[in-house]
């Protein structure tokens, strides 16, 4: 899949954008504070209908002004799908897939195939569980449009019980809690069953990806639920697992007014050879593991979805030296690639140049 | 800001679901520049509408009567009853011309965050019905939102008791999404394929 052509309007920095790429590597040089990170974020926002950083929304529009729009053509094996995206300062964004509202939103992020490789992906490794929790639930996502409903569902059916529970305490009528319950646990169950799903599919991906990038030994997902154990593999039963749990602290959450075990609280951790990667890794294994990770990802995309991802790759190669950088781009090496960098000379890969000065992106 | 008189017609009219500041203002505009006769139109309607219309003694549909048209029509099955968020459903429901018994207008689904919940709703009444009328069926035909599925949850939990059967709108409808913009023949297929809760 490739981006054909990208416009912007009062777009963080940009007052406009047009860009045509190249279907193969564009590198984006310029110094920093010129742009050429935005430009990775509306193609990255179009993909994912989010900021790649998790920017809100609002600090992506142009200073004094009150919208920003983003427009960008994919084309993927069998058609080209005009994505346009208008965020305003107050009110509802509008998101319009080739000139019409999209039923599900969720359809979105199963039309672009993408995968960006950020400078804080150290995060994934060092970070709490919530990030981990993150990235299995996003490559759910883009693998199969139906995660992406059940996850909506929960993080819904989870607030609405919050909110009950914050509101009435342990004025809490039960038979209401048990319904609320039994629909979290539904939705639940589900958001467990895909998460196994990546870890399961990712993990021939994730143990090539570590070697090639220079690690050794092997790395793996451990999933660490109180309430999903392994062993349970059927949806009834798992939700009937997370209703037993739930009944175990009803009468803790109606105290503490609030959902204290679930999809939510489960804590996917990476372990090298048996050891936590998080807490038991050297910097450079942690750095070796990000990488894996999106590699993995970038792999079991093109693998289920049958369509070579877009890559970016925003300003990573300042911390990767040449060598691994160059296995990094072999694994990864037919189809649409962004680059940015400050100093070209990092950026150990032949393809277009282009060079962003003063919010515009010229050859 | 405009005028005051001007800035409050504004006001109430932005406060419509569906009209934004903009369409407001320009509402407001034209109704300033129209014949006087026709703003009183609008506005004879709307205070009509309010006088003579209230909510059916039975279902809590709207009516201009006692009980609505569809309770009072004596070819209506009375053993069946289905169950909905709002009165405007009703006329979706009954163009499929797939249903034959009564409806009762719960007035919204529970929704905590928004501070609704069940004794906002009129499910207490809904026991009542069931308990007095003799109803053998309540078919939940509350939208197909996370509310709306835990609506028909709850009532179902709420109805059991009563021996009654409790029946859910067959999938197929549009998720996350209102009755109102699912077509009719989906509707139709929905309501014959029920399942039950
Ligand atoms: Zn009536």
């Amino acid at each position: 899949m490739n981006i054909t052509w990208l416009e912007a309007r009062d777009f963080r920095s940009y007052e406009t954008l047009r860009f045509e790429p190249d279907e193969a590597v564009n590198v984006l040089v310029g110094d920093n504070g010129q742009g050429k990170t935005s430009v990775i974020e509306a193609i990255g926002y179009l993909g994912t209908t989010k900021s790649l950083r998790g920017v809100a929304d609002e600090a992506l529009i142009r200073e004094g002004t009150s919208s920003a729009v983003i427009r960008g053509a994919f084309d993927g094996r069998a058609s080209e799908t005009v994505i346009e995206c208008e965020i305003p300062m107050e009110g509802r964004r509008k998101i319009l897939v080739n000139g019409k509202r999209p039923t599900r939103m969720r359809d979105v992020l199963t039309t672009v195939s993408m995968v960006a490789f950020l400078p804080d992906d150290l995060d994934l490794v060092k970070r709490g569980s919530a990030i981990r929790r993150g990235y299995l639930d996003d490559l759910a996502a883009r693998l199969w449009p139906q995660a992406a409903a059940v996850q909506t569902d929960y993080d819904r059916a989870l607030r609405q019980r919050n909110a009950l529970l914050k509101q009435e305490g342990r004025a809490t009528d039960s038979l209401t809690l048990d319904v609320w319950d039994e629909r979290l646990a539904r939705a639940g169950a589900q958001v467990l069953q895909h998460r196994r799903a990546v870890a399961t599919n990712l993990q021939p991906h994730l143990e090539e990806a570590y070697l090639v990038v220079g690690g050794s030994g092997k790395l793996r997902w451990s999933y660490r639920s109180t309430w999903g154990s392994d062993g349970v593999r059927d949806n009834d039963d798992l939700a009937e697992a997370f209703m037993a749990a739930l009944a175990t602290r009803r009468g803790k959450e109606l105290e503490i007014r609030s959902t204290t075990v679930g999809p939510h609280r489960d804590e996917p951790e990476l372990m090298l050879d048996g050891r936590n990667a998080r807490s038991m890794a050297s910097q450079g294994e942690q750095r070796t593991t990000a990488l894996a990770l999106r590699i993995g990802s970038y792999r079991l995309i093109e693998e289920v979805r049958d369509q070579t991802p877009i890559l970016l790759l925003d300003d990573v190669f300042s911390e990767l030296d040449p060598s691994r950088a160059a296995r990094v781009l072999d694994l990864m090496p037919t189809g649409q690639v962004f680059v940015t960098t400050a100093r070209e000379d990092e950026v150990p890969i032949r393809g277009r140049r282009w060079s962003v000065r003063d919010g515009k992106v010229l050859p | 800001m405009f005028e005051p008189p001007i800035q409050r017609l504004i006001d109430e009219l932005a406060r419509l679901p569906g009209v934004g500041r903009k369409s407001a203002q320009r509402i407001a505009f034209h109704l300033l520049n129209a014949e006087q006769a026709d703003a009183q139109r609008l506005a004879d309607a709307i205070s009509e509408m309010r006088s003579s219309v209230r909510l059916c003694n039975r279902c809590y549909n709207v009516t201009a009567d006692q009980e609505c048209s569809i309770c009072s029509d004596l070819r209506r099955d009375t053993t069946v009853v289905c169950v909905v968020e709002r009165a405007q459903d009703i006329p979706v429901l009954e163009r499929t011309q797939s249903f034959r018994g009564r409806y009762h207008v719960l007035g919204g689904a529970v929704n905590p965050i928004a501070g609704i919940h069940e004794e906002n709703l009129r499910i207490k009444e809904l026991v009542d019905r069931v308990e007095l009328e003799g109803i053998k069926e309540v078919i939940a035909a509350t939208n197909p939102t996370l509310e709306g599925d835990t609506t028909a949850m709850m009532i179902s939990r709420r109805l059991k008791p009563l021996g009654v059967t409790v029946t859910r709108l067959a999938s197929g409808l549009p998720v996350g999404g209102d009755l109102d913009y699912a077509d009719e023949v989906t509707l139709g297929r929905a309501l014959t394929g029920r399942q039950e809760l």
